[in-house]
């Protein structure tokens, strides 16, 4: 029953004692210099090894395992599909063929649509309707689509959805598929993200024959296929590619709060006494490199659910031992309540404006945490 | 240095012959004296007729009729060939062939030193997780009651029985007795037993493991068998003299306890000096009052004070244990206590590397991972040696 509690609030919360879970807020909350159980900085990552392109069968795919075990696979598949217009949009069409590129809900031939990129999650453990596969699904395809780039004279216009585009009447369809190999140990969005992003950093789709609105026609040879996201060091995309370079699948970053730290890649035991879980996910869309914060999504606190701790005055087994006036209840800054310090109190949610500004700030400025991860992304190996 | 990204690596599948030789005379015990004399021989029967290395459960071991099946085998009644049962490496002893499992769970045995995790609250007792097959039980009446005082447990004892642990409390006991189904039963009947507090926990594989298993270790240390990444199912907590001893901290962090639960659970906390806990919560205790005083704190769940200085050693120290385990060295008092003073000397090899970028270098300083864990892998192993 309680395995099921804890699915549905989209976190593995582990069994951890009060006086555990109150040692590591204090270690995580201490100013300045949190002290992670495993020594990390706050910004720092575990390390994880990634390859792509593991399966033959796929557009582009990629592995990575994290340090603790929990690795995932990403495979892309796309196909061509012909483009189904609405009534409206095809008057519109009549009336004059110059269209605005931003203006994109009705103009699907044009600007692309959302629903051209499928995602599926797979968890296991969790049955494909459960809570978390598809929450994680969703929130990784809203940013997926929802990635828009900003250079109008580029292949990248309008992001992933514009490159999907063939021509007026077809388009390509996009099916992600994420398959966790291991247990969900942590939350495992960061994994399955970073994941995503590799294989779609390796697809690569056919290149095009036909031209302007003929039907959709390739060139067999898959060697000269162009890369959905085109890549920096290919001499042969041309002046077209090299523009459009900078324009990158977004990623998702996992960010909690525990006092007032701003802690990267949690490990679950951090989760598990955060006052805040917020899923940031940032891309790269224009030329001078800047980030681009495209959602934030807040993720339930597994902290709300663990139990509390008994301040030795209020302990029944140590009466007597304790003079009254020991414990004096302390105001905590972070979450205004009062707190003996020592024993823990499971958090109620809600975190200061502050706080949040402070982690996407520490995510989007340059040399930030977003900036490295998309760096160090871009220098795996695609072959 | 926010994240690093590594190739995959291929972990290299060791070629049958290669590796026989090594096992003659690392594995079995008795081999080592003689192997001058009689390794020559017995490689080569090792070589056609025993598959070595890493079995999996089904898979025939030999067919040969001259060996013994020992552990985590098995013989069908109507063919000699020896099964595997568990996924492992083989062992022989003389002629007793038996699979040592890769990982396996805890399997108790009287007077271990364990750690456990409380699941379950029954109306007389506990149930205790020890990473043993099926869960371990603490009986009420194996507990000791706040103040020592000696007693019947009535039922008002029953009544308040979450007071003294509840779920999710983590406790270090002993396993008083075995039950004919493999359960232990716990008993918590010492000051030195009872709830855990002020620490870090972290669980690593323990099998219990014997005598046996350690010193094969140690005996690989020289031929490389240790190198890190390579598992050989011999990393992880045995059964030894000492399972719990105090560390003498550097960097001002004073005095921290480790205990190492036999069944893989660990756990670092500051040191609970026992006179001074209790001096701390009440002024004036007379000595004869003393032990009455301390454990009453025993079942506390708020934590003391703790210096960050105190907090970074014990987060090290969890980082060191970690090294060990995935390096598939066995952790005991002997190689944690290396492990430590190498990730110090470590640390002082890598400052004086490093000293241009003051600021940014000291950020993660303290993630022992990589380089810097290959490095006191090898101090340890030199200094186990």
């Amino acid at each position: 029953m309680s395995n099921q509690r804890q699915a549905s609030s989209a976190s593995q919360v582990p069994h951890l004692s009060p006086a555990e879970l109150s040692y590591l807020y204090t270690s995580l909350s201490l100013p300045k210099t949190p002290i992670r159980p495993d020594g990390r900085s706050p910004t720092q990552f575990r390390p994880l090894t990634a390859e792509t392109n593991i399966l033959p069968g796929t557009n582009g795919s990629a592995r990575i395992g994290f340090a603790d075990g929990t690795q995932a696979i990403v495979g892309v598949k796309a196909e061509v599909e012909k483009t189904v217009l609405s009534n409206e949009t095809l008057a519109r069409n009549d009336g004059g063929a110059g269209h605005e590129h931003g203006d994109q809900e009705g103009s699907a031939a044009v600007g692309g649509h959302g629903s051209w990129v499928q995602m599926s999650i797979e968890i296991p453990g969790f049955r494909d309707d459960d809570a978390l596969p598809v929450f994680l699904s969703e929130m990784m395809r809203e940013s997926l689509v929802g990635a828009v780039g900003t250079d109008e004279t580029s292949d990248m216009t309008g992001g992933l959805k514009g490159r999907l585009v063939i021509n007026k009447r077809w388009h390509w369809r996009l099916y992600i598929d994420v398959l966790l190999l291991s247990q969900p140990l942590a939350y495992p969005l960061p994994l399955l993200s970073l994941t995503t992003h590799l294989a779609l950093l390796s697809t690569k789709l056919p290149k095009l024959k036909s031209q302007g609105e003929e039907d959709p026609f390739f060139d067999d040879d898959w060697a000269v296929a162009e890369y959905l996201y085109p890549r920096p060091s290919l001499s042969s995309g041309g002046k077209k590619s090299a523009r459009s370079s900078f324009v990158r699948p977004p990623v998702t970053l996992l960010v909690i709060s525990v006092g007032d730290n701003i802690i990267f890649d949690p490990n679950r035991e951090e989760i598990a006494v955060a006052d805040a879980v917020l899923a940031i996910s940032i891309t790269r869309d224009s030329e001078a490199g800047n980030l681009k914060l495209l959602s934030i999504r807040t993720v339930d606190p597994p902290s709300r659910l663990t139990p509390p701790g008994v301040p030795n005055s209020e302990n029944v087994s140590m009466l007597g031992a304790v003079a009254p006036t020991e414990d004096v209840a302390v105001l905590n800054p972070a979450t205004g309540e009062e707190e003996v310090p020592g024993v823990w109190r499971p958090r109620r949610g809600g975190v200061k404006r502050s706080v949040i500004a402070e982690m996407v700030k520490t995510a989007l400025k340059k040399g930030g945490v977003g900036e490295e991860v998309l760096e160090g992304l871009e220098g795996v190996e695609v072959s | 240095m926010g994240i690093i990204i590594l190739p995959p690596v291929v972990e290299d599948i060791i070629p049958h012959h290669d590796e026989s030789d090594d096992s003659m005379s690392v594995d079995s015990d008795e081999d080592v004296e003689m192997s001058g004399v009689r390794a020559p021989k017995r490689a080569r029967i090792g070589n056609q007729t025993v598959s070595t290395g890493v079995v999996t459960p089904g898979e025939v071991v030999t067919d040969d009729p001259q060996w013994m099946r020992g552990h985590g085998t098995y013989m069908t009644p109507l063919s000699t060939s020896i099964i595997a049962t568990v996924a492992g490496t083989v062992h022989k002893t003389n002629k007793l062939l038996s699979v040592h499992p890769l990982r396996a769970r805890y399997t108790p045995e009287i007077g271990d030193l364990v750690i456990g995790r409380i699941v379950e609250v029954q109306s007389k007792r506990w149930k205790v997780d020890v990473a043993a097959p099926l869960l371990a039980q603490l009986p009420l009446s194996a507990i000791n009651l706040p103040g020592g005082i000696l007693r019947r447990r009535t039922s008002s004892d029953e009544l308040q029985i979450r007071t003294f642990f509840s779920e999710g409390d983590l406790v270090v006991a002993e396993v008083q007795s075995v039950h004919q189904d493999g359960s232990a039963s716990l008993h918590t009947r010492s000051l030195k037993y009872g709830k855990l507090r002020n620490g870090v926990f972290l669980a690593v594989t323990g099998t219990g493991g014997s005598g046996a298993s350690s010193s094969t270790t140690k005996g690989g240390v020289g031929d490389g068998s240790l190198r890190p990444g390579a598992s050989s199912g011999m990393g992880g907590v045995v059964r030894s003299r000492r399972q719990v001893w105090t560390v003498n901290t550097h960097n001002g962090g004073g005095e921290v306890d480790v205990i190492l639960g036999v069944n893989g659970y660990i756990w670092i906390s500051k040191h609970a000096d026992g006179a001074a806990a209790a001096s701390s919560t009440t002024e004036n205790v007379s000595i004869t009052r003393m032990e009455e005083m301390v454990s009453t704190s025993i079942y506390s769940s708020q934590n003391d004070v703790i210096a960050p200085q105190t907090r970074r050693e014990i987060a090290r120290l969890a980082q060191c244990i970690q090294v060990l385990v995935q390096g598939g060295v066995r952790v005991d008092e002997e190689t944690v206590m290396g492990a430590y003073e190498a990730s110090l000397q470590v640390d002082l090899e890598v400052g004086d590397d490093e000293d241009e970028d003051e600021e940014t270098r000291h950020e993660g300083r303290e993630y022992l991972e990589g380089a810097k864990s290959r490095r006191i892998l090898e101090l340890v192993v030199q200094h186990v040696k």
